[in-house]
Formats: structure tokens, sequence, C-alpha cells
């Protein structure tokens, strides 16, 4: 099973996702026409702040089964065969948001696409950026995340990093101060700083 | 829907001061848009931006370095994150010195315009400085008239700003070791605007790469800034308008007025808003606004060219940066008169919402949406008259219904110049050392800077402020920082009832607050001369004094470097809002640790200000233990 794997402590909350994302699904599919598009395309992840300033880029994590598929009264949702994604077929969204109320995860989103001639606002959500795994590329916000806090590829794989992660902390005696992963000491810094700012006054 | 109660906390987050929690409340309601709203909207903020390893200079770009230790390590041009940090700092402080400097300039022009009789409705107001700068330069004073002379020194002040001089004459006033440091690393500045031009040279791709050599040429540009186009600034400012002396005043937002035409000068030079206070005057107008129904013509400041006014004449301050749209949301303003520098380009939106115009002056600040009046120093007073008259006549469509004005003023008292200071001593600093070498006043802090959305309006001020007088510790202030706490109060003799018993003490024998009001950005040179005359009359360095600097709230671009030309000159300063530094460990390394070893200060970030009284008084003792006091 391939998947987006979302590592939290990398996020910067620098938005390139989002914007890779908005410019895939734009119908030119080029940033500077994107920007010009009468049905503006708008991302489909969405980097939001947590506590202490931090950031997580969150999108549709793509369930089997999806509460999402099971709740649509139209069927317009649907699983791609080959890549297990959760895709949606505009022409039979009918904008009830049934799917927004079943999300676990809150990341339905309604919006106007250029692929139906229609001005109907549609559940336009991450599709996992079906076009481009057909071509044979990653999806666009896994390729424009600079830091690793996106990574594509199969979750078995992606999760072995993790779960070497938990057991060095597990294991690590009292007052060795394991951290994994590792974030530098400048970059440490500069969040503690950021933790103490929202925790101020 | 408008919920009051959520109003009134989202209030008490954004600000500490009661009449500002009170109109931000109101604007919700009204649901005008402020700083804060559009704060919440970027969220979140770039990190890459944040930790200033984002690079946007050259056609190849933009690039950014990988934070984590991974690939890209490099931009397309092969610049490291030290490179990328170093140059971006270099940019930003560069165009802080340049609004200083630049701001310092057209106070110069004013003086040659008005010393060869060009301008109108100025003049020489301050002889005995004249004199004093016209001895620092070599020109002659005797029997000449006092244009004559301050058409020289004018001349020589615009000088500074040249290339052929290679040297600027201010910076000879810092004591000759601190002097000698700047030698030893190459940093004297050598004119203004040179070593501004010289920046923006070495931000070019493939000038520097060495972070240390980019860094000590930030060093370099922020003398020129305070101890050449700041410090040019404020002297020529008291040549034109009168250097300050201590003064009663009152300060927040309470000072516009229910039943008076309200005149908001907001922005920083003081060759505008003087000629505007002097329009008022006029009884003409007095009259028109009288036929309009309105009591009178009631001028307000708010940010620094507010602090110009309030220094020199004693005209109450409505606000600091984050007060301008505030003041507009009252719905009593008739007109804000704007000239340059944190004018927010969304002021005229805010006004829209309200019966208010905006008048923007300057042609270097054309702001869409405001009137456009241009102001020139031969037609000065014209314009101020014209500015006045368009308040007037605005002031019949104020609705009232829509008005609220909180009900309290707070009273202050500002004006103390570092020659006030010096009067106030007797003429000598000998008080003031005996004082510190006693331990009364174990040292002084001067804390400036702007407000910034990032942190609680004032509460970094006020609350530093507040614990370094507890602990004796003398505050000297400029900027927004003084207006915070001539809102929170502590502008006051009785303010000296919060300070420990030393200082406390030392203040009631002076009748002075424990926390001094020293004037606008620009001003920040006065504490300067403080700093220099201190040290010169103890044969020591600026870098051997027990004192320190503070931004809790800074946002701008000047305070980078006015926060630098600071620990350049010697002097640690404490930041309450991490610089775009943090993505490259040697640059910050160099700029919180290294430097003591070169100009015995440094720079270290701390946003709780409890914490920044705390290593600002670790810092008083070190140098205090130094001098063996």
């Amino acid at each position: 099973m391939k998947t987006v794997f979302v590592r939290p402590e990398l996020c910067i909350g620098c938005r390139h996702c989002e914007i890779a994302c908005a410019i895939e699904h734009s119908e030119s599919r080029r940033l500077f026409d994107a920007i010009h598009e009468e049905k503006r395309s708008l991302p489909r992840i969405h980097v939001e702040v947590g506590v202490n300033c931090l950031t997580f880029p969150n999108r549709c994590r793509h369930c089997d089964p999806a509460p999402c598929m099971q709740v649509c009264p139209t069927g317009s949702l649907c699983r791609d065969p080959v890549t297990g994604s959760v895709v949606v077929r505009y022409d039979r969204c009918i904008g009830c948001a049934v799917c927004a109320m079943a999300c676990p995860f809150g990341i339905i989103h309604f919006q106007r696409v250029h692929n139906l001639d229609t001005d109907r606002e549609v559940n336009a959500k991450c599709d996992n950026c079906i076009q481009r795994q057909k071509e044979g590329r990653i999806p666009a916000c896994a390729e424009a995340c600079k830091t690793g806090a996106l990574e594509f590829g199969d979750a078995n794989d992606l999760i072995r990093t993790s779960r070497r992660d938990f057991t060095l902390r597990l294991t690590a005696s009292e007052g060795t101060d394991a951290e994994v992963p590792k974030i530098p000491a400048n970059v440490g810094a500069f969040r503690a700083i950021l933790e103490e700012m929202a925790n101020l006054g | 829907m408008y919920d009051a109660f959520r109003s009134k906390r989202l209030a008490e987050q954004r600000a500490l001061d009661a009449a500002d929690q009170e109109i931000i409340a109101k604007a919700l309601e009204d649901g005008v848009e402020t700083a804060w709203d559009r704060f919440i909207d970027q969220q979140p903020q770039c990190g890459f931006g944040q930790l200033g390893i984002c690079c946007n200079r050259c056609a190849m770009g933009p690039c950014r370095i990988e934070p984590f230790g991974k690939k890209p390590d490099r931009g397309v041009c092969g610049a490291t994150a030290d490179t990328i940090v170093a140059r971006n700092l270099l940019d930003d402080l560069s165009t802080g010195a340049a609004a200083h400097s630049d701001h310092g300039r057209e106070v110069l022009e004013v003086l040659l315009e008005t010393a060869v009789g060009k301008s109108q409705g100025y003049q020489i107001t301050d002889e005995t400085k004249l004199k004093a700068i016209a001895a620092e330069y070599g020109i002659n004073t005797e029997n000449r008239k006092k244009e004559e002379i301050a058409e020289d020194v004018a001349r020589a002040m615009l000088e500074e700003y040249g290339t052929l001089k290679n040297r600027i004459q201010m910076a000879e006033r810092a004591p000759e070791k601190t002097k000698d440091t700047w030698k030893r690393l190459g940093i004297v500045p050598r004119s203004v605007d040179r070593e501004i031009v010289e920046s923006m040279h070495r931000i070019h791709m493939g000038v520097g790469a060495d972070y240390v050599n980019i860094l000590l040429h930030a060093m370099r540009t922020s003398l020129a800034d305070g101890w050449g186009g700041s410090m040019m600034a404020t002297e020529g400012s008291d040549i034109l308008f009168g250097t300050p002396a201590p003064l009663r005043s009152r300060a927040n937002l309470a000072t516009l007025k229910q039943d008076m035409v309200n005149i908001v000068l907001h922005g920083h030079n003081p060759i505008l808003s003087e000629m505007i206070v002097k329009a008022a005057d006029d009884p003409q107008l007095k009259e028109r606004a009288a036929g309009k129904g309105a009591k009178g013509i009631n001028i307000v400041g708010m940010c620094c060219t507010g602090n110009e006014l309030l220094m020199r004449h004693g005209i109450p301050i409505a606000g600091t940066f984050l007060d301008q749209e505030l003041a507009i949301a009252t719905g009593a303003v008739e007109v804000m008169v704007v000239d340059y520098q944190c004018i927010f380009p969304s002021i005229a939106q805010t006004a829209a919402c309200y019966h208010t115009r905006v008048v923007s002056t300057s042609q270097k600040a054309k702001i869409p949406g405001t009137t456009y009046l241009e102001f020139r120093p031969e037609t000065a007073l014209d314009t101020a008259r014209e500015i006045i008259t368009v308040a007037i006549d605005n002031f019949p469509n104020r609705n009232p219904g829509r008005v609220r004005i909180p009900q309290k003023p707070v009273d202050l008292m500002a004006g103390f110049s570092e020659e006030a200071i010096r009067k106030a001593l007797g003429g000598t600093y000998k008080p003031l050392i005996d004082a510190i070498v006693g331990g009364r006043i174990r040292g002084a802090v001067g804390i400036v800077g702007c407000n910034n959305p990032k942190i609680k309006q004032d509460y970094g001020h006020v609350t530093l402020a507040k614990e370094l007088i507890k602990r004796d510790i003398l505050v000297l202030e400029t900027g927004c920082a003084a207006i915070a706490c001539g809102k929170a109060g502590l502008l006051v003799p009785e303010a000296a009832d919060l300070a420990g018993d030393g200082l406390g003490s030392v203040c009631k024998a002076l009748g002075i607050p424990p926390v001094l009001h020293m004037g606008s950005c620009v001003d920040c040179s006065r504490i300067l001369m403080l700093a220099a005359n201190i040290a010169k009359e103890l044969g020591v360095g600026i870098g051997d004094l027990p004192i320190g600097g503070a931004a809790p709230e800074w946002y701008s671009q000047k305070a980078i470097s006015i926060g630098t030309y600071f620990v350049s000159s010697g002097v640690y300063v404490v930041l309450g809002i991490p610089p775009k530094i943090f993505g490259s460990p040697n640059v910050t390394g160099l700029l919180a640790a290294q430097l003591t070893d070169l100009v015995n200060a440094s720079f270290a970030v701390e946003p709780d200000p409890v914490k920044a009284a705390d290593l600002l008084e670790a810092e008083i003792d070190r140098k205090r233990k130094a001098l063996g006091i």
C-alpha cells in the first residue's frame, strides 16, 4: 500500500505542498497560468498551526474502507483499483457534505473545479495525484516537500523508520537524552522560542 | 455572528492596555480588520523564511536550504545557509539604516533651505546646539548670523552622506576605546550612503560568501546609522525645533476628544508634524472649526512623529504602532496625516469603515485610497493649513453613533534629551556615576522598538521595564517602547514607588520617573550620546559600562540596525522576537556568543520579559564586576 506519510516533526510550515497541490489540480498545471484561471484551483492539503506554533500538513488518508465512500448517497466517491486512492466523480457530487461529516480528518473541501462545466462547488479533496502516479511520478505535495515531512512510498517501509525511532526512544537508558528523529540544535532552539512566545502573558 | 464575550477575550489576549482593549473589541464589533486578524490569516508562516534560509534575490532562485541536515544544503549559486542568512540579515539591516538615514537627510535639507531662506514656517530654534555642532565641524561661528552658520552646518552634515570625505564626523563623538575597537575590526563607518550602497552590492550573487565578513559590514553599516544618519536626524531636528526638556503630557486613545476636530499625526519625521502643530494655532482655522460645531482642534501624535512632538511640545500621544488602526476605529478621527515608515498599507481601507480621511504627504510614500497633499519645505505651512482645513470640513461627517473614545488618558513626563538629563544632574554625570558606583543604581537599560502582533501589545515593554526598575536598573526608552510605558503609567515621577529602594530614592530626589522617555526611534542616538559621555567622563569605552539594551516587541528592519549599532558600540542587546538567523548555527553563534570577544557585547533572544530582565541583570553584574564596583 503506497501512501503519503506525514512526519510532523519535520514540517516547518512553508506551505510549498499547498502551492504544488493547487498547481497540480489546476487546468493548466502551470504556476503562472494557474493563478489566472477562472476557476481558481485551491490546495487540497492544509498546513495548519497546532499548539506551540508547530504545524501539521493534513490531507486525505485514502482510508479503506473509507467512511466518506460509505456514506455518499450518490456514489460519487469511489476507489481507484490501481492506486487504491479514494477519488471523486465530480459530476455525481451533489454537495451534501455528508462525506465531510463522516471524514475523521476533516479534510473534505468544496470548491469549483475546471473538470466540470457547471459552477457548482463539489468535493474536491486530495486525489493522491492519481494522474501523476499514472505518469510514474509521486504526488505533488511529497515532491514539493523539501524537509521530508511528506514522504511517498510503501506505508510499511515508511512506518519502519518510525518504528526504529520508537525502539530507540524506548530502549534509551535514562539520561541519554535520545532524540529521534534528530532535530538540529539551532532548529530546536528556534522552536523553543516559538513555544515560549505561544505561551507568553 | 458578533460575540461580545469572544471579542472581550480576544481583546485581552491582544493588548495589555485597557483603553486599547476597549477599542479592539469595538473594531471586532464593527467588523474592522486589524493587523491581529491579518496575522491569524497568515498562519502558518513559512519556516524557511523564519529561519532566514530562503533566498529570493536572483532569477536562478528562489532557493531554500533544508534545515534538518539533508539536501538541498546550497542554493543554485552554491550559497550555504551561513551565506544566505548573513546576506538576508545585511539586507534587512541596511533597509533599516536607510530608513533612519533618509529621514535624517530630509531634516538636514530643510535645515539648509531654512538657512538660505527658502523654507516656509521654519526657523533656527536651538542656536546653542547649532554652534556646538559647528565647532565639531570646525565651522567658524564668530560674528556670523545663525543662518550663515546653519547653512555651513547643514552642508557639512549632508556631506556625511557622500563618499569623498571617507569618515563621519559624528562618529568621533564615541569614546577613544570604543573607536579603537572599531578600527581594529575595520568597521569605522565611512559615509552613510556608502555603507548602505555597499551593502546592496555585497548581497548581490557572487560578491561575498564569507558570513563573518558580511556581518562585519553589517556592523559598519549600523554604525553609519547610529552615529551618522540617526544622530544627524536628532541633531538637525533639535536645531530646527528645539532640544527637548522635561515636560508633562498624556497618552493613550483617550487623548482623542469627543467634541473637537481630531487630527492624528502618524509616521516619523517632525518636519511635517511640526508645521501642522504650528498651523493649528491659526485663529482663522479655529474659527472655521467653531463654525462646524467643534470646540477646537485636537492634535495628537502616533508612533515616532508623535514622540517628536511629545518631546518638544508636550502634544499628547494616542498610541503605538499597533494603535494606528484602533485610533481610526474610535470613529472620532477626522484626519490621520502620515509621512512614512510603519504606516500600514491598508490604512485607507481601515479609514473607509468610518468618516476618517487619511492624508499622505510624502512623494516617497503614496498610499492608495488616501488624499495626497504633497509636503514641501517651501510651502510647508500652506500645506499644513490645507490639511487642517480638510479635517475641519470632515468634522460634520462624523457619525456620533459609531464613536467610542476610552475614558481616561494617562499622565506622563517626557522630554529627556541627553542634554536635559545632564542639566538635571547639574551639568555633569558625576551624580549618576556616583549612584552607579555606590550601587543605588546598578546600571541602565535602553528599551526600544516597536509592537508586533506575535506578542501581546505592550506586554514585553511594560513587563521588562517594571522588572528592571524593581532591580534598581534605570530604564531609558525611545519609540513605541516609550509610548507603551507612558500608557502604562511608568513615565511619571510617582512610578518611583515601583522601583527598588536605591533607584526609587534617586528618582524621588531628582523628581524624575524611573523610566525616561528619550524620544523617537532615531533618538536612540541620544542613548548612544548618554553612554558615550558617561564613558568619556570615566575614561572607559561604552563596552565597559554596566548597561544593556532590549527590543522586546520589535518588528521593523530599523530595529535590526539599532540593535546592531548598540552591540557594535559595546552594549548587550536582548531581542524579544527571534531574528531570521536560526537557520545558520554559525551566524547565530557569532551574534549570540563570539561577538563578546570582539566588542564585549552580544545579542540574546528571550521572549519572556522576566527572563530577559534576568539576562540584562547578569550582564550588568558582569560589567560592574569588571569595573571593580
